[in-house]
């Protein structure tokens, strides 16, 4: 088993540490821990509903979003685009270790 | 009043997207009794949607995302019985029997047996090598059948039989689709859109046949030839029946509970016992948007009346109502649907099919009822947003795509 663990701030504000495996998205690790996140789409980029926050470093550290990850995302609530990404999009990286995580708000 | 344990647990019957999302939704509101999730199949639970998408492609991974990882359900204390069914129930005695002969009593039960795809009513259907598509072993079969040369027929150009048809033409199958209607995915979407996903099957090697109605199977000791009405026939190393679902009501409907080609439940997924619920596309509902009665077979539907029947159970607050909401990918193209569409809804289409990337825009009685998106999603999201408003929008404005349908809703006088 693995003790990845990835900080997880919730909608309220409140932090929490969740484990994350490899093999996993991130959008998965949260749905595993039972984080408010639909994940509607399974993780295929069709939804919308795992967006959430990166630190800048790691945002910029990741590959580029597709382009239907940027049309959902853009009219998203709080959209910001230094740092939002689709949570499933986003592939376990054991330099991701440590990471912050923010939840979007929802629409 | 909302008791959050008893001493029987919470019975679920098929662990799909809908009874998975009960488990996990009766946990996250903190009921503390048991939670016994069975199903037919002996697997962890996983996604339905790559089976017929992802899965196929030649040389992509043999498994489906699973909706939890096994330790999921360890870790909430969910008890899952995989590779049994529920035979009947007892409602009196509150219990259900399961396919080896034990009997298990519950609180409450939630029937989340899903549907299965309708088997194809014509002789010869039963040959080996006429498949349907509904499991992850279904799906693998069917990619090992999948091999270049061979001669695939679908019987069904909805949006299974085409998923399945833009895999197989990019196995290098030959691949035939036999539909009744004159175009595909007709029960859905509009002309427009139909139009521009046939011209894209076709650009990649798919025939249709349209008006076609399959009369039999035919073969020795597999399917060799499918034949239609005007007598033709149709050479076939694989045929796939994708002609839609039933649902799987008759454990309700053998214990008196009220179905009519689905479970009747209400808006928390409560049946005409209230002691059983039902979730899924095992159910028929009246919709919150217009009222219609209803069946719907899409993740987010199961979802949200997952979500309705834990918090009856659990309390705790209701999750966000996503409008219905559906997608499907072939040859690589994207179409997106927000809201259900009626056939005589007015059709506006943004922007221009032959450039790939366009929107077909529902309106009823003025208002935005509907969305299609293909190829982009620029205007999904703002879409549902807009029909859950119940929006009205100036047909002329619609069909600018430099113009937003926020923007194009916003400029449409409201007495229009
Ligand atoms: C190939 C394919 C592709 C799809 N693609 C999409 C898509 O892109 N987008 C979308 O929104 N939807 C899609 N769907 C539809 C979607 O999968 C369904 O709407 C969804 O799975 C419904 O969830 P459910 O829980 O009601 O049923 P299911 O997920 O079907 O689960 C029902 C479970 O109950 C079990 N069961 C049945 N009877 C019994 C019994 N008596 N005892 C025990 N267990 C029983 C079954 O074995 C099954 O595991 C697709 C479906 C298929 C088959
Ligand atoms: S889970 Fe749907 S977009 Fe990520």
């Amino acid at each position: 088993m693995s003790n990845n663990e990835v900080n997880v701030i919730d909608r309220e504000g409140a932090a929490r540490p969740i484990e994350w495996e490899p093999e996993q998205s991130l959008m998965e690790a949260l749905r595993d821990a039972d984080l408010p996140v639909l994940a509607s789409c399974g993780g295929t980029a069709s939804c919308a509903t795992c967006h959430v926050f990166l630190e800048k470093e790691v945002f910029d550290a990741l590959g580029e979003r597709s382009e239907d990850e940027i049309e959902l995302l853009v009219d998203a609530e709080g959209y910001r685009e230094d740092a939002s990404r689709l949570s499933c999009q986003v592939g376990f990286e054991s330099h991701l270790d440590g990471l912050t995580v923010t939840l979007a708000p929802e629409d | 009043m909302v008791e959050n344990h008893a001493t029987e647990p919470i019975i679920i019957v098929g662990a799909g997207h809908a009874g998975v999302a009960v488990a996990a939704g009766l946990r996250t509101r903190g009921w503390q009794g048991g939670i016994l999730l069975v199903d037919a199949e002996k697997e962890v639970p996983y996604e339905r949607p790559p089976l017929s998408k992802e899965l196929l492609k030649p040389g992509a991974p043999e498994e489906p995302t699973l909706l939890r990882r096994e330790k999921y359900y360890e870790d909430k204390a969910i008890e899952r019985i995989g590779g049994l069914t529920v035979e009947s129930l007892d409602r009196a005695g509150r219990t259900v029997l399961l396919s080896d002969g034990s009997r298990r009593g519950y609180h409450r039960l939630v029937i989340a047996t899903g549907s299965r795809a309708r088997a194809l009513p014509v002789p010869g259907a039963d040959l080996p090598g006429v498949q349907a598509l509904r499991t992850r072993d279904d799906a693998l079969e069917l990619k090992r059948a999948l091999v270049a040369g061979a001669r695939v027929v679908i019987i069904g150009a909805g949006y299974i039989g085409l998923e399945v048809a833009a895999a197989a033409a990019k196995s290098g199958c030959e691949v035939t689709v036999l539909e009744f209607q004159d175009r595909v995915m007709s029960r859905v979407t509009s002309e427009p859109v139909s139009r521009f996903f046939e011209s894209l099957h076709q650009a990649n090697g798919v025939r249709f046949v349209f008006g076609a109605a399959v009369t039999a199977v035919e073969g020795t000791d597999r399917a060799e030839r499918v034949i239609t009405a005007d007598g033709s026939s149709y050479g076939a190393d694989v045929v796939i029946a994708g002609i839609g679902v039933v649902p799987n009501q008759e454990l309700a409907e053998q214990a008196g509970i009220d179905s009519r080609d689905g479970i009747l439940v209400d808006g928390h997924g409560l049946t005409s016992d209230p002691y059983v619920y039902a979730a899924g596309d095992v159910t028929r509902f009246t919709s919150p948007w217009d009222g219609a009665s209803q069946r719907l077979e899409c993740i987010q539907s199961a979802l949200a009346q997952a979500d309705g029947v834990a918090e009856a159970i659990a309390g705790g607050a209701p999750k966000t109502t996503e409008i219905p909401w559906f997608w499907t990918v072939q040859h690589g193209v994207r179409l997106q649907t927000a809201g259900v569409r009626h056939p005589d809804d007015e059709t506006v289409v943004r922007g221009t099919p032959a450039e790939g990337k366009f929107s077909v825009v529902y309106l009823r009685n003025g208002r935005l009822s509907a969305v299609d998106t293909i190829g982009g999603l620029t205007d999904f999201r703002p879409a549902k947003k807009l029909i859950a408003e119940g929006a009205r929008i100036d047909p002329a404005l619609a069909a600018n795509p430099a113009v937003s349908l926020a923007e194009a809703a916003a400029a449409t006088d409201p007495k229009n």
